[in-house]
């Protein structure tokens, strides 16, 4: 008797669990308008807020819904968005007067306007909006809608790269009406309306995020697809195996290993955009454990010693280009400062005649952080043992713990070196040179070379401020050189962003900051 | 009784609390059996296997997996590389190799852990009962509500992840069960005739627990002991592939079929081999264990 | 009965007080600073800071504790530091999930291990026997997510036959239901064998035998429902099994169930996440295990005064 309701019950859940899950299936064909458009990333999003986000991939699902009052091109330059030009700027470059659009409509059919975007951004700014981020934002001191299409903000100093740094997610503006409904409460957001090409249709957490095409987007491109979903598929492999499969129409960040395999296959084509991201392995230059790394002519033999090209092309899969620059080529600010070529001979010598043959050093690496991260940590290792350097480990925890050990005040450092990548988001030098500034060592950042070098510092210190962005870009140019030189890093390798998509599909596009663009594609 | 250990649950088990094994005709019996079982000896073979790839592999091998060649990545099996090479280029085999005696010295040290721990405890809860008794049954309640893999989860994400960590993550998840075993035949031995007369003669508590209890539990406990060693080694080997476990370069199996997933469709066998390995020890230890239990158990004859 | 009940229930009372305490203890431990988890690499300082207060990270550990205990009592887990969702929440959007997986995986193991080990008692000592026997060791030595990523290579990526990933599709559940089974359906095997022997030696079924009735309606009248006692016990207890299982096929499979809410939780230092599956998970296991023995109680009298 018991059983019998037990058997009974176990069908009607099985009967549930089906008809759950029997929406939403991909499909990959049709017109040039219509369909389904399903993409799988590998993170599954905090929260679509967008005053909270923190990474790309989530970042990039909201850049869908949400529009900011400027965007990055694919190129990574600057454009208006839901502002209608680049802005004025005062000439002690204190007040920033931003034209906006007009005729524009959030999804909700709430107008877009001068005192929603203040609204979107004082939102960034106040401290009770739950998990906010305004980070560089905090600069901004006031913003005042001084007319219905113009939006005035005053800054507390100085901030050369404001423009790109309202291109981040974060400064997004929400409908001023949707804070109160859905769920939503203006200190946190659950479903974000923007003006975007997509609205948000449902999300089951760890699983999917589905959104329906806005038939009244503003832009002269339209959305095509009826719907995209996102699917959240944390492993790599698994993503592989549903592309394969048709399971998805486009996924990010393959394994690399299979990208050969993937780029021949004719039902698929492969995308690998470029990415803000540098990777290095930063060397503690005030080491007391291991004194002779705080000698730069130490810390450039370590760079002769290790085979970039060959861990670039053997690690990475040849998704990745070797640095010429402590930064990537896609920031502004950059220019190509010089090599490392790969001279075991030179770097042995460099080491003995500074003493330093057969020193010890202890490696630290996250494992599972960055593509192939342990792998090329362990290549990194083996190259310096190869020169005689004895390396302890690398020794290698989980992101989380790895950051706990790395964001350490100099005294309390747990590594002679350390693997890390940086990604700029908003593409300008001066993201980059968090890097090298003093005043950015933890607890107050990562500078966690500990570097410090006065020229460099003066020199950032300026560009920070400079209203001429020639001059501010030759500063930029120079300072690199000097870190350059002085070798706080093993400098590695600027990684790409490998995109694949079905043949069916066309105009899928990535932003050279690690985001996969779909709002405009269509099937093929 | 509240909660009963998964293991206890097989047939037999808990009815064989109390055994009388001390005679010597009776260890001959059982040693008679055990060679008769043809799962304990299979079970034998591979952890001979195992144990003397452990020992003499290193001795025999070329050269030290840890350091790699890029340029001869993902190679297949040949004559210079038995099972081929991983993704930075080592072999594969050595690796497998090298994996075997961190997984026996894990599985024993985790197990030693928990009889060194659960022993005593299990036999002072039986044999004083009263507040100890208590306190201690308590405290496996605690530690027995945590399902499975759950405990050694938990605790290792509280202790960190790493070789000592996970042996005693692992070793802590497997005290309550030995708690559960020795306090049930203490029970027992403590109102047998020849106790009681033990105690009224003044024998310290001490040398009774040593003497009678402790040893009359044993073969419970062995049985026991040798299912839990696979066990260990299959939950260690699981926070190994969570990434939660034994880290990197240390060549553990579980966290070699961790990282191996990345390769699955590039060169399928990194997934394959040390699965199989894994695989192959627990079987190992579940035979050998299942081998004892039929010799030691007077009711499956 | 009433009394027997009323102090079974009783004594798990601090059992899962214990279990909490130990919770928030383990977790605490959690190297890594949260507060810089949650914000990023690029957050400045003042983020930080603002972060680690909107979450009392801040405050002094036995003050946490408080407040969580108390918290509990009300039956609020927290809110994620991740998602900034009510504990609740996140788990009961999760739980359908591994609901679905333990539910098929239950009604696989039980369907095909009581068959199997039936079938294997009663032609004991057969080849018959001696093969389910060894599948059965071999269903328990098997590590579940090496066991999922062989079907995923055979049956996903060789043949296309099933989804590798996700709970989006409907045969999607197929390959981790059958992976998560596995171990299940060994325990419930060997189970039934050894108390169908059991039943099968005792003198009533002897006896029914002697008397010339058929085989099949010894067993199904007699036999096999004697035998189905201990083979409830085990279901029960395989629960745990299938919780710690769960927690590695999901992730195998990418399913959006609880236990791969835990493992990314753990990744992502999300406190009261972690707090609350563990929690949830093992007093799910404490009810269960409290229902078996009561179960047991009302079966076999002498229990009670035991």
């Amino acid at each position: 008797m018991a059983i019998r309701k037990f058997a009974f019950l176990v069908v009607l859940g099985l009967m549930a669990a089906a008809c759950g899950n029997g929406s939403g299936n991909p499909t990959s064909s049709g017109p040039k308008h219509g369909g389904t458009l399903t993409v799988a990333i590998g993170i599954d999003p905090d929260t679509l807020d967008p005053a909270a986000q923190t990474t790309t991939t989530a970042s990039q699902v909201v850049d869908m819904m949400v529009e900011r009052l400027y965007t990055l091109d694919s190129n990574g330059a600057t454009q208006p968005q839901l502002a209608s030009a680049m802005p004025t700027t005062s000439s002690d470059g204190l007040t920033y007067t931003i034209p906006l659009r007009t005729g524009v409509k959030f999804s909700d059919g709430t107008p877009f306007n001068a005192a929603a975007a203040k609204a979107g951004l004082d939102r960034l700014l106040n401290p009770a909006t739950f998990k906010t981020q305004p980070g560089v934002l905090s600069v901004i001191d006031t913003v005042t809608a001084t007319d219905d299409k113009t939006l005035t903000v005053k800054l507390k100093s100085p901030f050369a790269p404001f423009v790109a740094a309202l291109t981040q997610t974060n400064a997004a503006i929400l409908s001023p009406a949707s804070l109160t409904v859905n769920g939503n409460t203006p200190a946190q957001v659950k479903v974000p309306v923007g003006t975007g090409p997509y609205v948000m249709k449902d999300r089951v957490n760890g699983d999917h995020i589905a959104m329906t095409a806005n038939k009244d987007y503003w832009g002269s491109q339209k959305p095509n697809y009826d719907t995209q979903v996102i699917k959240i598929v944390p492993d790599d492999p698994s993503r592989e195996a549903l592309i394969r499969s048709g399971g998805a129409d486009v996924i990010v960040s393959p394994p690399l290993s299979d990208l050969p395999s993937l780029s021949s296959d004719s039902s698929l084509k492969v995308l690998k955009a470029k990415s803000d991201r540098t990777l290095q392995i930063i060397i503690n230059t005030v080491d007391t454990n291991q004194p002779l790394l705080q000698k730069p002519e130490v810390r450039q033999a370590l760079n002769y010693a290790v085979n970039k090209d060959e861990i670039v092309k053997n690690v990475m899969f040849g998704n990745a280009t070797t640095l010429d620059a402590p930064m990537s080529k896609t920031l502004f600010g950059y220019c190509s400062v010089g090599t490392y070529a790969f001279d075991p001979s030179k770097a042995k010598q460099m080491l003995q005649a500074a003493g330093a043959s057969g020193m010890t050093v202890k490696l630290g690496s996250p494992t599972g952080r960055y593509p192939q991260d342990i792998k090329v940590a362990q290549a990194v290792a083996s190259y310096l043992h190869d020169v005689g350097v004895t390396v302890q480990g690398p020794e290698t925890s989980d992101w989380p713990t790895y950051l706990g050990h790395v964001n350490v005040p100099p005294a309390q450092a747990a590594f002679d070196m350390h693997f890390l990548g940086w990604a700029p988001a908003y593409l300008d030098a001066s993201q980059q040179f968090e890097q090298f500034r003093p005043d950015r060592i933890p607890p107050k950042g990562l500078e966690t070379s500990y570097y410090a070098n006065p020229t460099v510092t003066d020199l950032v210190t300026k560009a920070a401020a400079e209203v001429d962005q020639q001059k501010r870009k030759d500063e930029y140019c120079q300072a690199s050189k000097q870190v350059w030189n002085d070798a706080p890093w093993i400098f590695l390798y600027n990684q790409s962003f490998p995109i694949v998509y079905s043949a069916k599909v066309t105009s899928v596009g990535a932003f050279p900051n690690e985001k996969f663009d779909t709002r405009f594609a269509s099937p093929a | 009784m509240s909660i009963r250990a998964l293991d206890t649950a097989e047939p037999g088990l808990r009815d064989l609390t109390a055994p009388e094994l001390g005679a010597q005709t009776a260890r001959g019996r059982f040693w008679g059996k055990l060679r008769r079982s043809p799962s304990a000896l299979v079970g034998l073979a591979i952890l001979a296997l195992y144990v003397g790839l452990a020992l003499v592999g290193p001795l025999v091998a070329p050269f030290d997996p840890g350091h790699d060649v890029l340029r001869d990545q993902f190679l297949p099996a040949s004559v210079h590389h038995f099972l081929g090479t991983d993704d930075l280029g080592r072999d594969e085999f050595l690796m497998i190799l090298y994996g075997a005696r961190y997984t026996l010295y894990l599985g024993f040290l985790a197990v030693g852990i928990g009889l060194i721990v659960g022993l005593p405890l299990g036999a002072a809860s039986g044999y004083f009962g009263g507040w100890v008794d208590l306190l201690v049954q308590r405290l496996t309640d605690v530690l027995l509500s945590f399902p499975g893999i759950l405990l050694a989860l938990a605790l290792v994400a509280g202790l960190g992840v790493g070789l000592r960590n996970v042996i005693i993550a692992v070793g802590v998840s497997s005290i309550p069960i030995f708690i559960r075993l020795v306090r049930a035949s203490a029970l027992s031995i403590r109102e047998l005739p020849y106790v009681e007369a033990a105690r009224a003669l003044g024998v310290p508590n001490w040398l009774i627990l040593l003497r009678h209890v402790i040893p009359n539990s044993l073969a419970p406990v062995i049985v026991q002991a040798t299912l839990q060693l696979g066990a260990a080694i299959l939950v260690a080997a699981g926070l190994g592939f969570l990434g939660l476990g034994v880290q990197k370069p240390t060549p553990e199996w579980g966290s070699m079929l961790g990282e191996a997933r990345t390769y699955i469709f590039t060169d399928a066998n990194l997934v394959t081999l040390p699965g199989l390995a894994i695989f192959g020890a627990v079987l190992a230890f579940n035979l050998v264990g299942d081998g004892l239990r039929d010799a030691l158990d007077p009711r499956l004859k | 009965m009433l009394t027997y009940v009323a102090r079974r229930v009783l004594v798990s009372i601090p059992t899962v007080f214990g279990v909490a305490t130990v919770i928030f203890l383990m977790v605490r431990l959690l190297p890594g600073d949260p507060a810089r988890v949650i914000a990023g690499v690029l957050a400045t300082p003042e983020d930080v800071d603002r972060i680690r207060h909107q979450f009392g990270l801040d405050q002094p550990l036995y003050v946490q504790y408080v407040t969580y205990l108390f918290h509990l009592l009300t039956g609020d887990l927290g809110t994620s530091t991740r998602t900034g969702q009510p504990v609740t929440q996140e788990i009961v959007s999760r739980l359908p999930y591994t609901m679905e997986l333990a539910v098929v995986s239950t009604v696989i193991a039980v369907v095909v291990g009581v068959t199997a080990g039936v079938i294997a008692a009663t032609r004991r000592g057969s080849a018959l026997d001696l093969a389910i026997s060894a599948l059965a060791v071999f269903g328990l030595s098997m590590p579940v997510y090496w066991l999922g990523l062989m079907l995923i290579i055979l049956l996903a990526i060789d043949i296309h036959a099933f989804p590798a990933a996700g709970a989006q599709n409907p045969l999607g559940f197929v390959l981790p239901s059958i992976t998560l089974a596995l171990f299940s359906l060994a325990l419930v095997a060997r189970q039934s064998r050894s108390a169908m022997l059991e039943v099968l030696n005792q003198d009533f079924v002897r006896t029914a035998r002697a008397k010339g009735a058929p085989l099949r309606t010894v067993l199904v009248k007699h036999a096999l429902r004697n035998a189905l006692l201990p083979v409830v016990t085990v279901i029960g207890l395989q629960f745990g099994a299938l919780i710690g299982g769960a927690v590695l096929t999901e992730t195998v499979f990418s399913w959006p169930g609880v236990g791969r809410l835990l493992v990314d939780s753990i990744f992502s230092r999300d406190y009261p996440v972690v707090q609350g599956v563990v929690l949830m998970l093992a007093v799910a296991f404490i009810l269960v295990n409290l229902l078996v023995d009561l179960l047991y109680a009302y079966v076999d009298p002498r229990i009670r005064y035991s």
